[in-house]
């Protein structure tokens, strides 16, 4: 069952911010190369998935992981996008890893609180509630299934 | 991280009639720009990644790698095409300087007749 095309673009206003900050004040893109560029990015995308699952089926794994992704942008000649994407993943890792360990101790206190009454914490409750909506969807969405 | 996010209050990309997303507040810069944090939303990665019928699962790490590669390959093709462009001397990206760009550029050949 294969979606449309159009079903998978980008925001185009994310790729437009993305476009314009890769060039100098001043220059321009109309429309059409950048949905052009918009959909690119999806073949892009399509075409490292593939990638990335022939590297995983050859490991006989069938969750992708990083390292799958990485293999495929080897085979795509993308080898100078490596590096960055290495130095991205760590950073990913350790805020996911700061988050947890955050959220962990947030639980852990609002455990132990009991008399003490706090009203400023009563804004961070709220904010908290966002981040561990957030953290909950991400996990649920730590696989996906097809 | 926004304590009242507009709308619904979800914090999740949202679309528009027209498409154009309200785009997710971008993730704080942790230093270098490799390390920053991924700007396209990791759902819609999702959807394409489970497009491909032969995948069954995908880790957290290897969507937010992809989202990421996808950013550098936006950024890429946008500067290569503006080298076309340049060279017309204008300052406007038109779709030949795109056009021009993937015959040019090798690692774009995957991308000839994809885009018609």
């Amino acid at each position: 069952m294969t979606e449309s095309p159009e079903d998978l673009n980008f925001p185009n206003a994310v790729v437009t911010r993305i476009i314009k900050e890769a060039l100098l004040d001043g220059v321009n893109i109309s429309k059409e190369p950048r949905s052009a560029i918009s959909r690119a990015a999806s073949v892009f995308m399509l075409s490292a998935t593939y990638w990335a699952n022939n590297f995983a089926m050859k490991g006989k794994r069938k969750p992708l992981n990083a390292s799958d992704v990485l293999s495929a942008m080897e085979e795509m000649e993308f080898q100078r996008f490596i590096t960055l994407l290495k130095d991205a993943l760590e950073a990913y890792k350790r805020e996911k890893k700061g988050k947890k360990e955050a959220s962990e101790q947030k639980k852990r206190d609002k455990g132990k609180k009991t008399d003490s009454e706090e009203p400023d914490k009563s804004r961070d409750e709220d904010t908290d509630e966002d981040e561990e909506r957030l953290e909950e969807e991400q996990n649920e969405d730590e696989e996906v299934d097809n | 991280m926004a304590a009242a996010a507009a709308g619904s209050g979800t914090p999740r990309e949202e679309e528009g009639p027209g498409g154009e997303a309200v785009a997710p507040p971008p993730q704080a810069p942790t230093g270098a720009p490799g390390a920053r944090l991924s700007r396209l939303p990791l759902a819609r990665v999702k959807a394409l990644v489970k497009a491909d019928p032969d995948v069954t699962l995908a880790g957290q790490e290897a969507i937010f790698i992809l989202a990421r590669a996808a950013e550098l390959f936006v950024e890429t093709i946008a500067k290569d095409a503006y080298c076309c462009a340049q060279q017309g001397k204008r300052k406007t990206l038109q779709r030949r300087d795109l056009d021009n760009a993937i015959e040019a550029v090798d690692e774009f050949a995957f991308l000839e007749g994809t885009l018609d």
